[in-house]
């Protein structure tokens, strides 16, 4: 009879193990999700195990976005991340539909912007918008390399339309990937996102 | 007119009012002496997608001491909205920049109640076709009027499905006459400002993620309506959700739901309250009782106010001493569950052979007492503990893993061979370990309380998982304290065997027969083999199901294996090799299968009812169908038994159709954070639970965890 207790103990101990489930919370593993890119290609969370991966969440159409892609701060801060080895994943949140189209638009609107994400994820349905509770472009997130979520929120702390207030804006982001590879604990670890709401249809 | 204003931008019509007020501005102009640039500004605007206006209150003239108002008019172009000062879950609050002589200041925006602008999963607050934002204008004691330039940059977001940012700049010269050409639509503003009424009292906690707001001194014209909540502060709790409201007396609780990505833990929150999206709402205060959860979100920056006090448990809470009572009842109720009564039968039977060591027995009833007391508290304040960092479990948490029901299945499948008596612990064990046994029987009494928790496990989530899960949901020392009725309940009958010779006495007398009934006992545990095994292919398929079976024999062959007496140790240990050598290959081919995600759409087999997702209500309500939605789970025993007999009751499946109701499933079975969310949402942290959400109601009405056909059609029934 004791042998099983042990057995139990153990069984408890799964219990514990397994509790850690998929759900957009700071501090807890993030939500797995697989997709396709704006090229058609497979993409998965978990084939960046081990690396940093920020999402990002765009829409060309957004003034919000636009405020951080006219004057090239998104994909500064895109290439800033890949210098310091960040997956970046940026991801079009929009209803069923015309999903080609869709894709070929976002893919040449980020080119044309001298965007350089790792990927652009086409999410047609919303649903990894829904499991991360993405609800404004730009909504930003960063996933550490054991896959657990560390930044929920804004690009930076000025709430705006307008580009000038960038340069005296704190980026989030920049914060969140610093402050992670300095092994220090976040400054901001969830801010309050800003911007267009999320086109779920 | 006093406030002489400019009109002269291009967009705007050519007319002889506009010539006149051009003149009239030429004329101030060059008395004042102002820059020229200011005759390019004017009182109004037309941006691309709203008619601005700065105007001016001033019914006792312009002078220190009177009241003068300014305000942004907005006029909105239809399906275009603006926001409040929160604006939810995206969109950006207006924002209004004065320009003003030294000594002269505009006051906050008097914030008129705004309007709940959902747009899919996400909510807004804000305005829609007309609105006035007025501010206060304060002047220096000694003014004594005259001309007074004021000039206003407002930027505003304005959103239909795409969304732009919008500017004016206004100008306006206010000089000392009184001014009341907008009264109407000043005196509309002013109605619609949320008031606060005497008398109102709010305070708020946090209770399983969830914000608590308990408001009395509401109007009575509140009571029995839909209630929307308006927090100022935009990073505290999940706009969209659900609000759970519940009046008791003459008080009214409100239950919102946290963010998942809180970004603010304030000590103090002002939120506007109104009933039926009426205007104006009522605007109420309140300071956070209790620390906020820990979860991603920065620390509290400031510790709740002294005099805040945790909401304590309170004994006259009118359901919490008959909760303890039924607690206690359903405690004792689950030693007569098929996992738990073989063991425990047993263990009292020993009594019997213990004969006259009558403090040996004493000292064991209260040490298994506390061992099952200590091991509920263990497992509820876990649970506790995991939803206080934001997990979305319920009780019944345990069942919901694939791994943890198997392993369950592979305990009671070595507790129902060990009482079949293909093997004895006794011979398995290192004799070290059994000496150890013999010296502290007070300890193995204990321990044996723990294994009754974690097999009893598996029968408290089916019966009592929608009443713990209730528990769970007040305050933690009285949520314990429901737990250790349970524990205390379950461990009665045997601690009163222990206490009282003569529940012993009683006891049949020992003899060949409890061989028999040992045997007897093993068919119930595999009984419940079965259930579980049910239970695993309902969550991961047949695949896992032949696993775990695979697995379920190699463990019998490998006990066999090390009961078998064995002649040498070079046999023993040839014996444990292949013992482990035929598990751990067994495991590692069936753990796959146990990991597995589930079949895509689980056991939706019935073509009446589709599977539950939050869209699917929205799309359902929008076309204006009620909605009733079954949350149920395979391993819910309950729930189990309402869909085979209420929910299949062909008289009700009929009125369903007849009333064009939309049938939903959601299933719980194994972890959804999406189904947790919306339990919460409703109030509740375990299934069953069936929610009936009318056509035009804004709340789903909540029917009973048993419910009867009757019930149902009453429900369906009501206006």
């Amino acid at each position: 009879m004791k042998r099983t207790i042990a057995i139990s103990l153990l069984a408890a101990g799964m219990t514990l193990g397994g509790a850690a489930m998929a759900e957009a919370v700071v501090g807890q593993p993030a939500p797995a999700f697989s997709g396709t890119d704006s090229t058609g290609k497979p993409v998965s969370l978990s084939q960046f195990k081990g690396k940093y991966v920020v999402m990002e969440w765009v829409n060309p159409e957004c003034p919000f976005v636009k405020k951080h892609y006219d004057g090239g701060n998104m994909p500064g801060v895109q290439k800033y991340a890949a210098g310091k080895g960040v997956v970046w994943l940026a991801v079009s949140t929009s209803a069923d539909g015309d999903r080609a189209a869709k894709a070929t638009a976002v893919g040449d609107w980020l080119k044309a912007k001298g965007a350089a994400p790792t990927a652009t994820i086409m999410d047609t349905g919303g649903a990894i918008g829904r499991a991360y509770g993405a609800r404004t472009t730009p909504h930003m997130y960063l996933i550490d390399p054991s896959g657990k979520l560390v930044y929920a929120g804004a690009i930076d702390s000025k709430p705006t339309a307008n580009p000038a207030d960038i340069k005296t804006a704190t980026n989030y982001v920049v914060q969140a990937i610093d402050d992670s590879l300095a092994g220090k604990p976040l400054a901001q670890a969830v801010t309050k996102p800003y911007g267009c709401s999320v086109k779920y249809g | 007119m006093n406030a002489r204003t400019t009109v002269t931008i291009s967009r705007s019509p050519f007319s002889l009012r506009a010539c006149l007020n051009a003149v009239a501005l030429l004329a101030l102009a060059c008395a004042l002496l102002l820059p020229a640039r200011w005759a390019q500004a004017a009182a109004s605007a037309v941006t691309g997608h709203a008619r601005a206006e700065l105007l001016v209150h001033a019914p006792q003239g312009v002078t220190a001491g009177a009241e003068v108002w300014l305000g942004l008019r907005l006029q909105h172009q239809p399906g275009w909205h603006t926001y409040w000062r929160n604006a939810g879950d995206s969109g950006l609050p207006t924002t209004l920049a004065w320009t003003l002589p030294p000594g002269f200041e505009a006051g906050e925006i008097a914030w008129p109640t705004p309007k709940q602008l959902p747009l899919g999963p996400l909510m807004n607050y804000g305005y829609e076709g007309e609105l006035l934002l007025p501010v206060r204008l304060r002047m220096p004691a000694d003014f004594k009027g005259g001309p007074l330039p004021v000039k206003l940059r407002a930027d505003w977001l304005i959103c239909e499905e795409a969304c732009l940012p919008e500017f004016a700049e206004l100008d306006t010269v206010l000089t000392a006459a009184p001014v009341s050409t907008h009264a109407a639509l000043f005196a509309r503003a002013q109605a619609a400002l949320p008031v606060t009424p005497p008398g109102i009292q709010a305070t708020a906690r946090i209770d399983a993620n969830a914000l608590v707001i308990e408001v009395s001194g509401l109007p009575a014209s509140y009571r029995g309506k839909p209630l929307q909540l308006f927090p100022e502060n935009g990073g505290v709790i999940d706009h969209p959700a659900p609000l759970a409201q519940q009046w008791q007396g003459d008080g009214l609780v409100l239950r919102a739901p946290l963010s998942a990505q809180r970004s603010d833990s304030p000590a103090r929150m002002d939120a506007v309250i109104t009933a039926d999206h009426a205007a104006p709402g009522i605007r109420i205060g309140f300071a956070m009782a209790g620390p906020w959860p820990l979860s991603g979100a920065n620390p509290a920056p400031a510790p709740a106010p002294a005099g805040a006090t945790q909401a304590a448990p309170d004994a006259s809470d009118p359901s919490w001493l008959p909760v303890l009572a039924f607690a206690f009842l359903g405690g004792a109720l689950l030693n007569l569950m098929p996992c738990v009564f073989p063991v425990l039968s047993l263990k009292v039977l020993g009594f019997a052979q213990h004969g006259g060591e009558r403090r040996r027995i004493v000292a064991g009833g209260f040490a298994y007492t506390a061992g099952v007391i200590a091991s509920f508290l263990l497992l509820a304040g876990l649970l506790l503990l995991l939803r206080a960092s934001g997990e979305g479990l319920g009780w019944g948490f345990q069942l919901q893993s694939p791994p943890f029901v198997a392993a369950l299945a592979l305990l009671f499948t070595l507790i129902g061979l060990n009482l079949a008596g293909l093997f004895e612990f006794r011979s398995l064990l290192p004799s070290s370990l059994a000496s150890a046994r013999a010296r502290n029987p007070v300890a193995d009494d204990f321990l044996t309380g723990v294994l009754a928790v974690a097999i009893a496990s598996p029968c408290t989530a089916p019966f009592m998982g929608a009443a713990l899960g209730a528990a769970l949901s007040w305050p933690a020392p009285q949520a314990l304290s429901v737990f250790a009725a349970l524990g205390a309940g379950m461990a009665a009958p045997y601690l009163a065997a222990s206490l009282f010779p003569a529940v012993a006495r009683a006891l049949p007398r020992p003899g060949p027969w409890m061989v028999r009934f040992k045997t007897f006992m093993a068919f119930p545990m595999f009984a419940t083999v079965v259930w579980l095994l049910w239970v695993l292919g309902q969550q991961a398929g047949i695949d896992a199901v032949a696993g775990l079976l695979g697995l379920l024999l190699a463990a019998a062959f490998g006990l066999w294996l090390l009961a078998a007496p064995a002649r040498s140790a070079l046999g023993r240990w040839l014996g444990i090799g292949a013992a482990c050598l035929v598990f751990g290959a067994t495991a590692a081919w069936s753990w796959p299968a146990l990991r597995q995600a589930p079949a895509a759409v689980a056991a939706t087999s019935d073509a009446r009812w589709q599977a539950w997702s939050p869209q699917a209500v929205q799309e359902a309500r929008q076309a204006g169908r009620p909605v009733f939605v079954d949350f149920t789970a395979a391993w819910c025993v309950t729930c189990q038994y309402n869909k085979r007999t209420t929910l299949a009751d062909p008289g009700l499946l009929r009125d369903f159709q007849a009333r064009n109701v939309v049938l939903l499933r959601a299933d719980w079975t194994r972890r959804d954070p999406v189904i947790t969310q919306a339990l919460s949402e409703l109030g509740r942290s375990g299934v069953p639970v069936y929610a009936l959400y009318r056509s035009g109601a804004a709340q789903p009405q909540l029917l009973s965890e048993l419910p009867s056909v009757d019930e149902v059609q009453q429900a369906l029934g009501a206006p």
